[in-house]
């Protein structure tokens, strides 16, 4: 049996493409706006998302990945005392700046890291090694930064707080679109770099079995000496300690063991962090909210679409299905045939637009480091939103078809 | 209930049967058997814009099973709306309505939409096909509706439209056949699922008088040969030597002989 819905559709070929255009326009409104929602929710906690650690113990003023107080180095090796840990590591993040090449300066996100771990993963390469950033003074900025750092090949200097630096490789689409451009650096040299011109003085106090410890970090403008970076002392600040759990530790436990431990600090499973750190910028960016509306724009057109065009068919074929209702059809089998229609029209609007958006999220991050990230997830949800749009859009037509009158099937 | 003696299967025993004369009439003289459709005091007062009409004033009328009855009268004369009360489509304002031994004026509107599915055949002058829908598929579609299955209702489909004889225009669209072939494709519609009762509403008026008089024959031929029983409403005076019983309607009056 041929389908009255589908055949009604391709009756009018100008207004099914027009039809078709204005779904597909709504479709990947919301598509992109999501695509650009998950893209930057994403980028925001990449670092760590691709990271392989358990536990991130931090201050407990901890905000974000990217907003915390220092904590001291010495913490990592009393972690890594602890029972049930397996591996603890210093991790550096803290805001900085650049100077350029040129000499213009911009704000970095200095992360450092030892580049030997096997927990910390800063991202794929494009050019140059992980063990590149053992050499002093080199650091590994991402591609999407070049302009912003006046930068274009491996090998180049430039400098931070006054110290040279050296581009030794480059990586690609781990920058957070919030933050300022990352620079990847080994604990060392980010150290250096961070308290340079700066003396540190620590102060530890054991107060019954606890040591208490306060950092004060005054700035020496004299000291402009280059000598290799040193490695760091327990007073040094860091900013968290990655934990690597022994095999088969319950994390909530553990996490709550480190916080009972050390005073002021708290811990945080890797989803704990990352949820934390998007939630942060989706919400304090306000991001969520437009991209949200724009979105809505995107659904609020294409209802009006839809609607109108079904309604015309529906107008048009009032006669055929006052005849359906006159030879005695269901309400419901007339409904049925325009539902059909809407879902086909939701089907046919939204298969093209996620191949348009896909190819579109490709070239973006292409050529522009944009992440518009379209997952299996999204694809689902924007189905449902289309095949939603579309069946509300009918529910116009139907109330029109529910009125008809039979008696109109006798009006020559 | 008696109407499923009427009912029969959906396989016509059409191939038998004889080829249909050149000029088919039916005799006038029929011996009435049950009444098909019967109206008893019907009235119909049509209200608008605080004016009221009457349309139809104490209309009786009964219809035996198995005859072609036709419905003359001038425009205006309430001959469309008799028929649409007559089909269940529209209450009359008071009044009584049996098809087939039932009471169709008691019935609900869910009821009635159930009972024209199942007993009623409709023809009318603007043939209402679906444009977009191929001869074919214009039949399956009342055949579907009708609840035949989907493996069936293509058989069928062709099958009816042999019997008008338009198996070679089963694939066109309406646009592509002329004014007779659409209203030939309509009465292969009607005669999905060989309901027992067919209504036609001027059938001919947007035909010209040869394929208008081609259409008739072979509507009334086909009924006869299932012995179904037809109401007609027309204008057309040439079609009375096929018919055979003529009532006409008058100012919404019922009346055996035109007054005019
Ligand atoms: N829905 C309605 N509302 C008001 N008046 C109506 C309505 N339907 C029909 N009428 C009136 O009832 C009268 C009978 O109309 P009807 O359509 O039954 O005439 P008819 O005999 O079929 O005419 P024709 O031969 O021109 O088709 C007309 O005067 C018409 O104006
Ligand atoms: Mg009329």
């Amino acid at each position: 049996m041929a389908s009255v819905a589908r055949k009604n559709l391709f009756e009018d070929i100008p207004r099914f493409l027009v039809a078709q255009a204005g779904i597909m326009f709504a479709v990947s409104l919301v598509t992109i706006q999501t695509g650009i929602l998950n893209g930057f929710s994403r980028s925001t906690s990449a670092l760590i998302d691709d990271s392989e650690v358990d536990i991130w113990v931090s201050a407990e003023e901890m905000v974000n990945l990217q907003l915390t107080l220092p904590i001291p180095a010495a913490t990592v090796s009393e972690i890594h005392a602890m029972d049930g840990v397996e591996q603890a590591e210093a991790f550096i993040s803290r805001t900085t700046t650049w100077r350029s090449p040129t000499g213009d300066i911009a704000p970095v996100q200095m992360i450092g890291f030892d580049p030997a771990s096997r927990m910390f993963r800063m991202g794929q390469l494009t050019e140059g090694a992980i063990a590149n950033l053992q050499e002093p003074y080199t650091v590994i900025p991402d591609r999407a930064n070049l302009g912003a750092l006046g930068l274009d090949e491996v090998g180049q200097s430039a400098s931070i707080n006054s110290l040279p630096v050296t581009i030794t490789g480059f990586t690609r689409g781990t920058q957070s679109i919030a933050s300022s451009a990352y620079v990847f650096a080994s604990l060392r040299t980010a150290n250096a770099y961070l308290n340079s011109g700066l003396t540190t003085t620590s102060n530890c106090q054991l107060e019954g079995d606890r040591l208490t410890c306060s950092n004060m970090f005054e700035r020496d403008a004299s000291d402009i000496a280059l000598d290799p970076p040193r490695a760091l002392r327990g007073s040094d600040g860091i900013t968290f300690v990655m934990v690597k759990a022994q095999p088969g530790q319950d994390l909530n436990v553990l996490s709550r063991r480190i916080e009972a431990e050390f005073d002021g600090m708290v811990a945080h499973t890797q989803t704990e962090l990352s949820t934390l750190t998007r939630n942060y910028w989706v919400g304090s960016t306000g991001i969520g909210f437009v991209l949200g509306l724009g979105a809505g724009v995107g659904v609020v057109v294409g209802v009006v679409i839809v609607s109108q065009i079904l309604y015309a068919s529906v107008v048009d074929h009032m006669k055929e299905f006052g005849t359906l209702k006159a030879m005695g059809a269901s309400d419901w089998m007339i409904y049925r045939i325009i539902i059909e229609q809407a879902l086909w029209m939701a089907i046919l609007g939204y298969i093209p637009s996620i191949a348009l958006c896909g190819g579109l999220g490709w070239w973006t991050f292409a050529t522009q480091g944009i992440t518009i990230l379209i997952t299996p997830g999204t694809a689902v949800v924007v189905l449902g939103i289309t095949v939603g749009m579309c069946v509300v859009s009918a529910l116009f037509a139907i109330q029109k078809v529910t009125h008809v009158d039979p008696a109109i099937v006798f009006k020559a | 209930m008696v109407v499923s003696s009427l009912q029969s299967p959906v396989t016509y025993p059409i191939h038998s049967l004889p080829a249909p004369a050149a000029s088919s009439s039916y005799p006038v003289e029929h011996q009435p058997r049950r009444a098909a459709i019967a109206a008893d005091h019907l009235n119909m007062v049509f209200r608008s814009g605080g004016g009221s009409y009457p349309a139809l004033s104490d209309v009786q009328l009964r219809v035996p099973s198995g005859i072609v009855q036709l419905l003359m009268g001038p425009s205006g004369s309430g001959k469309t709306t008799l028929l649409s009360i007559l089909a269940g489509i529209l209450t009359p304002t008071d009044g009584a309505v049996h098809l087939l031994g039932e009471d169709i004026t008691q019935m609900s509107r869910r009821e009635l939409a159930r009972f024209r599915l199942e007993n009623i055949g409709f023809i009318f002058q603007g043939f209402n096909l679906f444009p977009a829908l191929t001869a074919a598929e214009n039949v399956e579609l009342a055949l579907k509706t009708k609840g035949v299955s989907r493996r069936f209702a293509r058989k069928e489909a062709l099958d009816l439209l042999e019997q008008v004889g338009l198996a070679d225009k089963a694939k066109q669209l309406p646009k592509n056949l002329s004014g007779g072939q659409k209203q030939r494709v309509a009465i292969a519609r009607a005669l999905a699922s060989d309901p027992p009762l067919i209504m036609a509403d001027e059938p001919t008026a947007a035909l010209d008088s040869h394929s208008g008089h081609a259409v008739i024959d072979l509507l009334c031929r086909l009924a006869k040969e299932r012995d179904r029983t037809v109401l007609m409403v027309t204008h057309d005076p040439r079609i009375i030597d096929v018919a055979d019983r003529v009532l006409y309607l008058e100012d919404g009056k019922l009346t055996q002989t035109p007054q005019s």
